[in-house]
């Protein structure tokens, strides 16, 4: 274990890391069980200059709003619904037409023949331009295309669409009730998901204790700094997209189906992205830019949101409102949980149905729960639609089960921490949906978040007779990965190029969280060429192998390990060729600092530009590809239990310790630990610069961000009053990187994503908890809440309004 | 037309000549803004920035003139605790170096950090005309409505007098640390003869005093009972509403609540 980033602010990464090899906790799997050990000696491990670095400092990468500026023949813009839920009457373009330098104006009449006007990532349910109901505000209704970005804003403002009002579903009481208007032709539930294991009702009914609660959880934007911008053209025979997302391989098949074109004809190139959190994972501008492209052969089309735009046509994550009951003996030993979960959809599934899923697998998160019951519903409202973000319906699910024990902890007059190691998961266990894990470092994780977090001497300012001072721990686990028997697989392409530097080809989206360095890093280290002669391709369906989406916390350990294996096969063809040169069996060689050396005969020493020159001579191909593609099972239908749901887990800590105002409810965290078991930290800066953003967004999800819809209007397309973190509101994360090698990963590596944002959340809220003595059941805790929780009588929304739909209320799986 | 210019007469000549149609441009952190956020387009700018002495802060016989273009970063270094500290939770750093403490004042937000801590030390803001001159209103006097003022539509805000002899309190309550936009603010002042203001943001329409509490501290002094009384007299007096940011009865509760705080910080410190 290591503290990677003590006593360094906040996002600033430090100027200098250290390259030691971390040290290790104490193996908790003994040694000779597992399968195979690997010490890196090049690249990997150590905290690499990012590839994209450079670039990005000056200011000369190009971002979609950089080729924006840059070659735009014409400009589009899209009409977005002013109405919550209606139908169309009548889409008048006259106006727009008479505007100057406006083309056209298309709607879905205009679609090209063969094209579905769908997009959806799970299900295809979304119309890309609306076709008779708009069922949010921000639905695309028509699209402006104009010589000049003016006319097109101009053009855009003066289409006139008449529409016919109806009954807005502000929310899951609306959607549910009876006299609901259908949102959806199946009704207003989306689907939904159920665990059953081992029979919770009968394990609460003997259980010492019980404890019951009800979270609200608040929609999140994903606030990326880099708006949706891009540029599309068709020569005739292909339709190039220079467009951010995060699966390019996807993007391409969506665009391909709702346009009604051939896959072959759609090139998705993803230029330099700024952050993505799961918000790029619907289609954005891509459907959009294609269709205007179609329209107008030849002619470089750009488009580009505002960010209202970019707020009010995006889905978000979803609002969730989970019962939560529990059941233990009086020492503590978790005997049941039984939840219910409504999930607000918005208007389409997005992918939704697959955070559904996560919601479910994760509900009692590394918790031993023997009985488990858990109802998942997604129900469709007139909201802003809602999918993917960082932490994907394990979030939620953390804030629930991390609040559970502070609450049980209470009520059992227990020490939080002794709660938590009596019931978390060991090596072996199952989580919630039977699985069981090898190696389970909730534990370990926890101990280290609380040796750091007691290192310190208390230096703690003196406080005033208003304020009080508490901290809180959250202790998560969360699978990576597809999961639940979904295809998923990473493929990967390591060759050397003619002038003998290695190039890497990956599918996968860099959108900032270092996955270029993972990949150069990997095949560096596999070949024993320096760092530095690594160049990486990414993300442009016209060069590179599907790789499967950057999100799911999935690329370091799946395309990390196609790299590899790509790598090592090529690491073979290299060695062959020193072997043939020198006169001696390959496996008596090895690659590394750039040279094939003799593993027993230190004076055979040959430089790998010299063996590329030799192979390329021999007709080597130099070249190889590697599939990673594990199987996962899927969940039972009935039970949710699956033998392996998800490929590994991850583990991880966090502490909180913050000060509450308690006259005006305002919080101040003071102190942060964060705490994550990677296996192995291929580029621990990046690590740690993960786990410092995922922390940050954490502490705004507990404490500022929100979404603020009312009966469908979104008060807040804005960071006026979309509040996220400041430098000012987020103290030094200090990080421990714990180290346990995955068996399956790529040098022992799992991964880091989502996790950080995940564990945050909920250990702000604790420490909210310990100082003012009442838990948090609402999230964001903003200064009003935090009031409300010390004077419920107070709330602007009385508590008891939110608990109208009781737990039971299951209409689905009877 | 954009016009910048040089000397004083100039800019109250263009004003007074063209009225509304002209909107007189300072730091532009509100109007820039406004125009990129709605379908407000100003026909004409008048740019003050290029006067001279237009950014001046100036030390005059026992008061504080403040020039029209005084950066809310200028007035984070006076030693007038309420301003100052007002003034450094006004947006982020970059906001503070271009926004105006006339366009505080022309915008009139109940929001407007700068104008409740005005409000409590009992400024009075200059507004000139080009031949009618220049006349002094209180601050009090100025503020007519939601984003209502007396200024008129041919005058120039050029000016804002203020005592140093004060002493201030000002708390902000927010979502977060910085960029902050207030869900209540309050600045309070007491003049050394022992008059008492109270000024609150957020909670009404406009800027407002809580003179029915201000009667009761100074009639009683900063009693305990009497900093109760003016508190539960303040949760009275304010009409603060429901909305995005927060709850009607959380901003009332608010006000009671920083009433209490800062007459006690008044009562406590000797400087400010």
């Amino acid at each position: 274990m290591r503290n990677a980033e003590d006593g360094i602010r906040t996002p600033a990464l430090p100027a200098k890391r250290t390259a030691t090899a971390p040290v290790r906790t104490k193996p908790l799997i003994d040694p000779s069980t597992t399968p195979y050990k690997e010490s890196p000696k090049g690249p990997v491990g150590r905290s690499e200059k990012r590839i994209d670095g450079t670039e990005k400092v000056l200011g000369t990468a190009l971002y979609g709003a950089d080729l924006f500026y840059n070659r735009a023949d014409y400009f589009a813009q899209v009409v977005r619904s002013e109405k919550a839920h209606a139908r169309i009457v009548k889409i008048d373009t006259a106006d727009a037409l008479r505007v100057p330098g406006v083309l056209a104006v298309y709607t879905a009449k205009d679609m090209p023949p063969g094209a579905t006007n769908r997009q959806g990532l799970i299900h295809r349910d979304h119309p890309v331009l609306a076709e008779d109901k708009v069922l949010y505000r921000g639905d695309a209704v028509a699209i402006v295309v104009a010589q000049t970005e003016r006319a097109v804003v101009r053009g855009r403002d003066a289409v006139r669409v008449e529409y016919e009002d109806l009954p807005v579903v502000a929310d899951f009481d609306d959607a549910l009730a009876e006299d609901a208007p259908k949102l959806h032709p199946d009704g207003n539930i989306m689907g939904g998901k159920r665990i059953r294991k081992g029979d919770a009702d009968a394990a609460l009914a003997e259980s010492d204790v019980i404890v019951s609660e009800t979270f609200v959880t608040q929609t999140v934007d994903h606030a990326f700094l880099d708006i949706e911008a891009g540029i599309g053209q068709w020569d005739g025979h292909l339709l190039t997209l220079h467009v951010s997302g995060q699966w390019a391989h996807e993007e391409r098949r969506l665009t391909a189906l709702a346009l009604g074109l051939p896959m072959e004809a759609v090139r998705i190139i993803t230029p330099a992205t700024g952050g993505a959190f799961g918000g790029r994972e619907d289609l954005s501008i891509q459907v959009y830019l294609g269709l205007v492209a179609l329209k107008h052969p030849g002619k470089t089309i750009a488009m580009r949101y505002s960010r209202e735009e970019s707020m009010r046509a995006r889905h978000k994550r979803h609002a969730m409102r989970i019962h939560y009951t529990v059941g233990a003996k009086k020492d503590g030993t978790l005997t049941a949980a039984k939840i219910t979960v409504y999930s607000d959809e918005g208007a389409y599934a997005s992918t939704g149905p697959a955070v559904l899923r996560k919601a479910a697998s994760h509900s009692t998160g590394p918790l031993r729960v023997p009985n488990v019951y858990v109802d998942v519903y997604g129900v469709f409202t007139n909201n802003n639609p809602t999918g993917a973000m960082r932490g994907f319906g394990a979030c939620q699910m953390a804030i629930a089960y991390c609040g559970m024990m502070d609450r049980l902890a209470e009520r059992l007059g227990m020490d939080r921490v002794e709660l938590w190691r009596k019931n978390l998961i060991r090596s072996g266990d199952e989580v919630t949906t039977g699985q069981r894990i090898p190696i389970a470092t909730a534990i370990e994780c926890m101990d280290a978040a609380l040796k750091q977090f007691r290192s310190k001497k208390k230096d703690d300012r003196p406080l005033a007779p208003h304020e009080k001072r508490g901290w809180g721990m959250s202790v998560i686990c969360f699978g990576l990965g597809y999961g639940d028997g979904f295809p998923d697989a990473s493929r990967a392409i390591v060759k050397f190029n003619a002038a003998g530097r290695l190039e890497v080809y990956t599918g996968g989206v860099e959108y900032g969280q270092g996955l270029l360095n993972m990949a150069g890093q990997i095949a560096a280290e596999e070949l024993g060429v320096p760092f530095s002669q690594v160049d990486v391709i990414w993300a442009d369906t016209g060069r590179t192998l599907e790789s499967g989406s950057s999100s799911a916390t999935r690329q370091t350990y799946f395309t990390g390990n196609a790299v590899k294996i790509a790598a090592s096969e090529l690491r073979e063809q290299v060695l062959d060729i020193a072997g043939k040169l020198l006169g001696v069996h390959p496996h008596e060689l090895d690659l590394h600092d750039g040279k094939a050396v003799g593993r027993y005969n230190a004076k055979l020493v040959v430089p790998i530009d010299k063996l590329v020159e030799e192979g390329r001579r021999r007709k080597y191909s130099l070249e190889a590809t590697g599939i990673f593609k594990p199987r996962t099972v899927c969940e039972n239908y009935d039970t949710g239990q699956s033998p392996r749901s998800f490929i590994t887990y991850l583990f991880a800590s966090h502490i909180a310790q913050v000060v509450v105002d308690i006259e005006t409810g305002e919080v101040r965290v003071e102190r942060f630990i964060a705490c994550h078991d990677v296996g192995k930290a291929i580029n621990p800066q990046s690590v740690a610069g993960q786990m410092i953003g995922g922390a940050t967004q954490g502490i705004g999800m507990a404490l500022m961000e929100e979404v603020i819809m009312d009966d469908g209007v979104m008060r807040n397309p804005n960071f006026t009053d979309y509040i996220l973190p400041t430098f000012r509101d987020v103290p030094t994360i200090e990080t421990v990187i714990v180290e346990n090698d995955d068996p399956g990963g790529p040098y022992g590596a799992r991964g880091i994503g989502e996790p950080p944002l995940i564990a945050a959340t909920p250990a702000v809220l604790s420490a909210i908890g310990n100082a003012i003595g009442v838990c948090p059941h609402t999230t964001p805790c903003n200064p009003q809440r935090v009031w409300e929780l010390l004077h419920p009588e107070e709330a602007q929304v009385p508590y008891a309004a939110r608990l109208s739909l009781a737990p039971g209320h299951a209409m689905m799986f009877k | 037309m954009f016009f910048q210019p040089r000397h004083v007469d100039e800019a109250l000549e263009i004003r007074g000549r063209m009225g509304s149609d002209v909107t007189p441009l300072g730091g532009g952190t509100d109007i820039v803004v406004t125009i990129n956020k709605t379908s407000m387009r100003p026909k004409h700018f008048l740019d003050l920035t290029h006067l001279p002495d237009y950014t001046h802060v100036v030390r005059d016989n026992g008061n504080w003139v403040l020039s029209a273009g005084a950066t809310f970063s200028q007035l984070g270094k006076l030693p007038m605790k309420a301003l100052a500290a007002a003034a450094m939770t006004v947006g982020g750093a970059a906001i503070r170096n271009t926004g105006t403490i006339a366009g505080n004042l022309g915008t009139a937000s109940p929001a407007g950090d700068g104008c409740v801590a005005l409000m409590a030390i009992d400024a009075e803001v200059e507004l000139t005309h080009a031949t009618r001159g220049r006349r002094t209103i209180p601050i009090h006097e100025y503020f007519t409505g939601f984003r209502r003022t007396a200024l008129l539509a041919d005058e120039l805000i050029t000016g804002v007098r203020l005592r140093t002899d004060w002493r201030t309190a000002w708390y902000k309550i927010g979502k977060r640390g910085s960029i902050n936009i207030s869900l209540v603010c309050a600045a309070f002042g007491m003049s050394p003869e022992g008059g008492v203001r109270m000024a609150y943001g957020c909670v009404a329409p406009i800027v407002m005093r809580t003179r029915l509490a201000e009667e009761i501290i100074e009639k009683d002094g900063l009693t305990d009972a009497a900093i109760e009384a003016a508190a539960q007299s303040v949760m009275k007096e304010v009409a603060p509403i429901d909305d995005h940011r927060a709850s009607a009865n959380y901003r009332r509760a608010m006000c009671g609540v920083l009433a209490r705080r800062l007459l006690r910080e008044l009562r406590i410190k000797n400087t400010g």
